[in-house]
Formats: C-alpha cells, sequence, structure tokens
C-alpha cells in the first residue's frame, strides 16, 4: 500500500477510532488497545487502520520486543501522524464536537 | 490449547491467507498476538470470525485501489471510471438493503397472490370434509323402581272459612289548601249508617288572602307557622259560631291572625253538601303564614 496521503471516507466507526487516538495523540496503539478504547469489532477496526494508515494518517511499526523471552507474540503498534492528527482535528471541527480532550 | 481456541487460530490463519499477499504475514501475526489480549474463548472467536470479515474488506479495497493505480500509470480514465463505480455501486450496504428490499418483496407477494395458501395446501394436503352418518338413539324408558310405592293422587278438602275483616272507617280528613288556608277534615259525629254522598265545604270563592291578615309584628320578627281553626257555617257559608283555634301554630299573634281570617272570609265559605244539597257544619281548617322573600 501506498504512503501517498489522501482523502478517507469518515464513518462513525472511523471518528470513533480517531477518538481513540486522540485520547493521547502520542500514545502508540495495538489493535486490541483501540478494540478496548472504541469497542468497535475487530470486522471493521482492522480495515480502518490499514486505511488510515495507507491514508497517510497513521504509521505503524513492529513492537520492540523478543517474544521468547516476552512470552507473547509481538504487536503492531499504530501512532497518529503530524499530518494525521492535524486532518482528524479538521474532521472533528467540521463535525461541530472540536477535538476530544 | 483448548479446541476453541484452537479454532480461533485456525480461523485467524485461514483469514490471513486469504488477504492480499504482501499483507498476508503481517496481518496473521498482527492478529495472532492480538488474540493473545483477548480473554474468554467467546472473545477470542468473536475476534477471529471479525478477522474473516476484515480479511474480504481489506481484499477489497486492496483490489480496487490496485485498479485505481494501474490506470493511474497507463492513463486510462475508463478504467479508473469502472473502479469507482464499483466501488460505489456495489458496496455491502447496497447489497445488504437490495436484498432486505427483495425479502420483504417476496413476502408481499406470497401473501398477495394466495402462494402462501397453496404452499400450506400442499404441506398439509387438501381439507376433507366428511359427513357423519346420522344414528337412531331410542328413547330409553326411565328405570321402575321395585320397591317405590306407586304415584297416586289424593284429594284434599279444604274446609271453607268465612273470613271477614274490619276495616276501620276513617272518620276524620285534612284537606291541604296551601298556599291559601288548609281545610281539615270535620270533628262531627260520623255519618249515619245510610249512604249519603257527603262534600265538606272549605273556604271558597272570594275567600280573603291569607297575607292581608298576616300580623305586622310577626312579619317584623320573622315568624312563621300554621294554625288550625275550627268553624262552623250554614248552608249559605255564613259563620254560625265564633272560630276558634283548634291547634296552635305557636305564636300568639299569628293564631289571633288566623282567627281575624276565619272571621273576615264569613259569607265565602263553601258549605258542606249531603247528596247535593247544602247543610250546616262544622270543620277545620290551616291557615299557614309564611314568608315570602
Amino acid at each position: 500500500m501506498g504512503k501517498q496521503e489522501r482523502d478517507v471516507r469518515i464513518s462513525l466507526q472511523t471518528l470513533r477510532v480517531l477518538e481513540a487516538f486522540l485520547e493521547n495523540p502520542t500514545d502508540e496503539l495495538s489493535g486490541a488497545d483501540v478494540h478496548k478504547r472504541s469497542g468497535i469489532a475487530s470486522g471493521t477496526l482492522y480495515p480502518i487502520l490499514l486505511r488510515l494508515e495507507s491514508a497517510g494518517w497513521f504509521v505503524s511499526r513492529w513492537e520492540t520486543v523478543d517474544p521468547s523471552s516476552a512470552g507473547r507474540p509481538r504487536r503492531r503498534l499504530y501512532r497518529l501522524t503530524p499530518s494525521g492528527l492535524t486532518r482528524a482535528g479538521e474532521v472533528f471541527a467540521s463535525f461541530g464536537r472540536g477535538v476530544p480532550a | 490449547m483448548s479446541t476453541g481456541e484452537g479454532l480461533a487460530r485456525w480461523l485467524i490463519q485461514h483469514a490471513a491467507h486469504n488477504a492480499p499477499p504482501e499483507l498476508s504475514e503481517r496481518l496473521e501475526e498482527e492478529w495472532l498476538a492480538d488474540l493473545e489480549v483477548r480473554r474468554g474463548i467467546l472473545a477470542r472467536l468473536r475476534l477471529a470470525a471479525g478477522c474473516c470479515w476484515a480479511t474480504k474488506v481489506i481484499a477489497y479495497e486492496h483490489a480496487a485501489a490496485s485498479v485505481a493505480v494501474a490506470a493511474s500509470t497507463t492513463g486510462s480514465k475508463t478504467m479508473t471510471a469502472y473502479a469507482q463505480h464499483d466501488d460505489t455501486f456495489f458496496s455491502r450496504r447496497t447489497v445488504t438493503v437490495v436484498a432486505i428490499v427483495g425479502l420483504h418483496v417476496a413476502i408481499v407477494y406470497a401473501f398477495v397472490s394466495g402462494l402462501t395458501h397453496q404452499v400450506y395446501q400442499v404441506l398439509t394436503g387438501p381439507t376433507e370434509y366428511r359427513f357423519l352418518p346420522e344414528t337412531k338413539v331410542d328413547p330409553v324408558p326411565p328405570p321402575q323402581l321395585s320397591g317405590a310405592p306407586p304415584l297416586t293422587s289424593t284429594k284434599v278438602n279444604i274446609p271453607s272459612t268465612d273470613l271477614r275483616i274490619d276495616v276501620p272507617t276513617d272518620t276524620e280528613r285534612i284537606l291541604d289548601v296551601s298556599p291559601g288556608p288548609a281545610v281539615i277534615g270535620p270533628t262531627s259525629p260520623p255519618a249515619p249508617p245510610r249512604a249519603v254522598n257527603r262534600v265538606l265545604g272549605g273556604p271558597g270563592k272570594g275567600f280573603p288572602d291569607t297575607d292581608d291578615f298576616y300580623p305586622a309584628d310577626a312579619i317584623r320578627k320573622g315568624l312563621q307557622g300554621a294554625a288550625v281553626v275550627r268553624t262552623c257555617v250554614d248552608e249559605k257559608g255564613r259563620l254560625t259560631a265564633a272560630p276558634t283555634v283548634a291547634k296552635t301554630s305557636g305564636t300568639p299573634s299569628l293564631d289571633e291572625g288566623a282567627l281575624r281570617l276565619a272571621r273576615a272570609g264569613s259569607g265565602h265559605y263553601r258549605a258542606t253538601t249531603e247528596d247535593g244539597q247544602p247543610v250546616s257544619s262544622c270543620y277545620e281548617y290551616r291557615v299557614t303564614f309564611h314568608l315570602k322573600n
């Protein structure tokens, strides 16, 4: 998928995903973390994460942990890009909700 | 590893395998890592089922994006237009709406066209009506009681009795002539046993108005009451004796007013008649003094 920044179709579920990240924009969240914060089912959540990443709103990386020593597989972590943060703020402003605190 | 957890892992691996090749490995590792976080077999199975659906969405969007990229690199605007059209027209929401509408149309059609009735008949078979043969039931005679005596009618003679009821004769009548003076039946001895049509007299035509004899002091004090006056008149309606108070009103001035009224009415009394002939008689009547607002 390309990293070229482009428009994303904003649905209610997309807003809830962005809201989960905007609680603390510097947080890196896995899909499980976003599910806990937003309550969105996995069937909807993962396509949104990939869509926002391909649109350049998110970047993702693998967790730097040794699976054998941690006793669990490494997680994929997502984070808002500076432009993604700006776009998310614009989206919430256009809906009249403002950026969540 | 339980069966449910194994099923969840298998579903995720299967879903990731069907994802676009460049994402397959990443998605499998990512989803399996998230699976570890979920607690409870139901939550894990729900995650796995969601991943199966997510794979379809991701593959679909990935294919649409690939077509768009190919179109942009080859300069084919037609292909780009097709990809965009395909993305909007055959979206999951559109397909769902069309399916729901189609289902409703089919149900309504089934009811309107009688299809449901036909299906019901096919399933249950045609309705058969069978008339049951009429059976005659012979009336059964009531059982004869062997030990009971036969029923016979017995004539009972009731002796006739001569029953006589003595009804006391009314000797006094009260005629209320309110608001004017009231007439009370005679206190004279009862009529002789011969049959006489006796009609009591009383205040007649031209009798003075009670209000004209209402005592002034009683009006001032607001006193009201009724006095019964006894008068004796001849066959021409004239007093033959001075009227007296038979029953006081409780107020001397009202009693006096009633007597003055009785005296003033002399000559205007209606005489008592016997067989249509006026006779002299005595009778009582009530004089009521009532204040009008």
